[in-house]
C-alpha cells in the first residue's frame, strides 16, 4: 500500500495570505528600496541612472524637505496631545449613568465611519468664505479670516479639522478601559477617604496606562501620514506651508515624475513612524488571548 | 447634581462636533427654490456618480468576502498549527499592519502598471484581500476559544477543509463581523490607493470621485459637491445606525485590551 505524501494544511492554509503578501507588500517594499538608489523618470525608463547614495545626500540639504519635516512634526505635536486630552475628558464625563448615553456615543463615533475625504471637502466648506466659521464670526460682529490662503493658519486649520475627526473614536476607546476598571478599586479608594482628584490621579490613570498609550502611539504614526486631508483641501500651499511629508512624496512622485528621491522620501516617513510602530508592536505581540476576552460578542 | 454638570458639558461638546456637519446638510438641501434635494437628484443623474457608487460597492463586496475566507484560513493556521518559524510569520503579519503603507505607493504604481491592471477592478481588489489586521483579530479569538470541537470532529475522521469551514467558522461569527464592518469602512472610504491605481473615470471609486469634482477647473459649487458628500457616505452612516452598538464595540473595546 503506497501513500502519497500528504502537504502540511498549513502550507494552502497560508497560500492566499502569502501571495498577496509577497506579491504586493514584500515585492515593492524591496523594489521601493532599490529605486532609492536611482535616477528613475518613468517617461524616460532607458536612462535610468545608478545615482548611489544621491538621493539621500540631497534630502538632507533638500530645503523642502526640511520644511516638509518641521510642518509634519508640528502637525504631530500639536494635534496628539489635544487629541489625547480631550478624548480622555470625553471619556471621563461618559464614564456615568447617563440619559441618553448611546446616542452620545454614536454621534461621537461618526466622523470616524466616513470618508478622510469628505471629512476635507466639510471643512473646506466650513473655512470658505461663505463657510460656516466666518458666517458665525460675522453674526458676532468679528473680522473674517481666509483660513486656508493664509499661510499663518492653513495648517492649524488642517489641524483644528484632525483634531475633530479624531477625538471622538479615541474617547470611545478610552471609555472601554474606563468600563473595564473594577468598581472594587474606586471603592477602596473612597474607603481610603480619597477625593475626586486623588482617586483618578492614583486609580483611575494607572489603569487607563495601556489604552493611554495605545491611544497615543497609534494616533502618532496615523499623523505622521497625514495627507489626504492636505491634497484635498490646500494641496501643500499656500506659500508650501501646508506641505507634509506625504504630501511631498506624492508630488515628488505623481507630479515631477522623480521616482527615485520619492522612493528615499518614503522611507524617511517610514523610518519615523517606524520607531512608534515599534512600541505598538510589543503590546501588540504581549496580548494574551484571556485579555482578548474582551471582544465584542 | 454633578450629573447633570456631566450631561450639558457633553451636549455643549457634541452639538459643537456636529455644527460643521449640520451645516453640511443644509448646504446640500439650500437650493434657489428652497429647501429641495435638487441637487442629490443633479449629483446622482450626472453620468459618472451612480458609476462610482457601484465601482464601490462592488470593489468593497469582494474584498470583504476575500477578506472573510482568506483571514480566516490564516488565522486559523497561525492559532492552531504549529509552524516552523511560525513567529517570524505572524510577526511578518503584525509588521505590515504598523508599518505606512506610502513606502509601497509608488512602486506598487509600476508594479500594477508593468502587470498592465493599472485602472482594473484587480488594481483595486488584489492588493487588498488579505488584510493583516484581520489575520490579528481571528487569530486572537481562537486562542481564545477551546479545541474541544476541532478535535472531536477530527476523532470522527473530519478532514481539515470540513472542521475549518463546518466547525470552525459558525465559532467565529462575532469576530468576522468585526472583520467585516472594519474592512467595509477601510475599503468605502479609501482614497490614495484607488486615486492613484485608476486613471479613468469608469473606474474611480466614490472618495476619488468626489475629490475630483472638487478640484474641477469651475469655482467650487459647494450645494452639488455637498450632496455628493452626503450621497457617498450615507450607506455607511445607515449601516452605522442599524448596527450601532456592534459597530462601536468591536471597532473600540477590541483594540487595548
Amino acid at each position: 500500500m503506497s501513500r502519497r505524501r500528504r502537504v502540511s494544511p498549513v502550507v494552502w492554509l497560508l497560500l492566499p495570505w502569502a501571495l498577496v503578501y509577497g506579491a504586493f507588500f514584500v515585492f515593492p517594499f524591496l523594489f521601493s528600496f532599490v529605486l532609492g538608489f536611482l535616477h528613475y523618470n518613468p517617461l524616460n525608463v532607458a536612462n535610468t541612472t545608478f545615482v548611489g547614495a544621491g538621493n539621500v545626500t540631497r534630502l538632507f540639504g533638500d530645503a523642502d524637505f526640511h520644511s516638509a519635516l518641521r510642518n509634519t512634526l508640528f502637525f504631530v505635536i500639536g494635534t496628539v496631545p489635544v487629541t489625547t486630552t480631550l478624548a480622555l475628558g470625553l471619556a471621563w464625563l461618559l464614564h456615568a449613568p447617563l440619559p441618553m448615553k448611546d446616542a452620545f456615543k454614536a454621534a461621537m463615533f461618526l466622523p470616524s465611519i466616513l470618508s478622510v475625504v469628505v471629512i476635507a471637502l466639510l471643512f473646506k466648506l466650513f473655512y470658505a468664505p461663505g463657510g460656516a466659521l466666518n458666517e458665525t464670526l460675522r453674526a458676532l460682529g468679528l473680522q473674517t479670516h481666509g483660513w486656508l490662503t493664509d499661510p499663518a493658519t492653513a495648517l492649524p486649520a488642517i489641524m483644528a479639522m484632525d483634531i475633530w475627526a479624531a477625538v471622538g473614536y479615541y474617547a470611545l476607546v478610552l471609555y472601554a478601559a474606563f468600563t473595564s476598571i473594577p468598581e472594587s478599586l474606586y471603592e477602596a479608594a473612597t474607603l481610603e477617604g480619597a477625593g475626586h482628584w486623588a482617586t483618578f490621579r492614583h486609580v483611575t490613570l494607572p489603569m487607563l496606562k495601556p489604552a493611554l498609550g495605545f491611544v497615543l502611539v497609534i494616533n502618532t504614526i496615523r499623523s505622521f501620514q497625514v495627507f489626504v486631508e492636505v491634497l484635498v483641501m490646500t494641496q501643500g500651499g499656500p506659500l508650501g506651508s501646508t506641505n507634509t511629508l506625504v504630501m511631498m512624496l506624492y508630488d515628488t512622485a505623481f507630479r515631477r515624475l522623480d521616482y527615485g528621491y520619492s522612493s528615499v522620501i518614503a522611507y524617511a516617513v517610514f523610518i519615523l513612524s517606524g520607531v512608534f510602530s515599534v512600541f505598538a508592536l510589543r503590546r501588540m505581540r504581549s496580548q494574551t488571548p484571556v485579555q482578548q476576552r474582551g471582544m465584542p460578542a | 447634581m454633578m450629573r447633570y454638570l456631566r450631561w450639558i458639558v457633553l451636549l455643549v461638546a457634541i452639538v459643537l462636533m456636529a455644527y460643521p456637519l449640520g451645516w453640511m446638510i443644509a448646504v446640500s438641501l439650500r437650493t434657489s427654490d428652497g429647501l429641495n434635494l435638487r441637487y442629490y437628484a443633479d449629483v446622482w443623474n450626472s453620468g459618472p456618480f451612480d458609476r462610482y457608487f457601484i465601482n464601490s460597492l462592488a470593489v468593497a463586496a469582494v474584498v470583504v468576502l476575500g477578506n472573510i475566507v482568506f483571514c480566516t484560513m490564516a488565522g486559523y493556521a497561525f492559532a492552531r498549527y504549529r509552524i516552523r518559524g511560525g513567529k517570524l510569520l505572524f510577526f511578518l503579519v503584525l509588521s505590515t499592519i504598523m508599518l505606512p503603507k506610502q513606502v509601497i505607493l509608488v512602486p506598487l504604481y509600476i508594479e500594477m502598471q508593468r502587470l498592465g491592471l493599472i485602472d482594473s477592478y484587480w488594481a483595486l481588489t488584489l492588493p487588498f484581500l488579505v488584510d493583516p489586521f484581520n489575520i490579528f483579530l481571528i487569530r486572537q479569538y481562537l486562542l481564545g476559544i477551546p479545541t474541544d470541537c476541532e478535535e472531536a470532529a477530527r476523532i470522527d475522521g473530519a478532514g481539515e477543509l470540513f472542521i475549518l469551514f463546518r466547525v470552525v467558522f459558525p465559532m467565529l461569527t462575532p469576530v468576522l463581523a468585526v472583520v467585516a464592518i472594519h474592512t467595509t469602512l477601510t475599503n468605502w472610504n479609501s482614497f490614495l490607493f484607488p486615486f492613484i491605481l485608476t486613471n479613468s473615470t469608469s473606474m474611480r471609486t466614490l472618495p476619488v470621485g468626489l475629490a475630483l469634482l472638487a478640484q474641477g477647473a469651475y469655482s467650487i459649487d459647494w450645494g452639488h459637491l455637498m450632496a455628493g458628500a452626503v450621497l457617498s457616505a450615507l450607506p455607511v452612516v445607515v449601516a452605522f445606525l442599524i448596527f450601532q452598538r456592534r459597530i462601536i464595540g468591536g471597532l473600540t473595546t477590541g483594540m487595548t485590551r
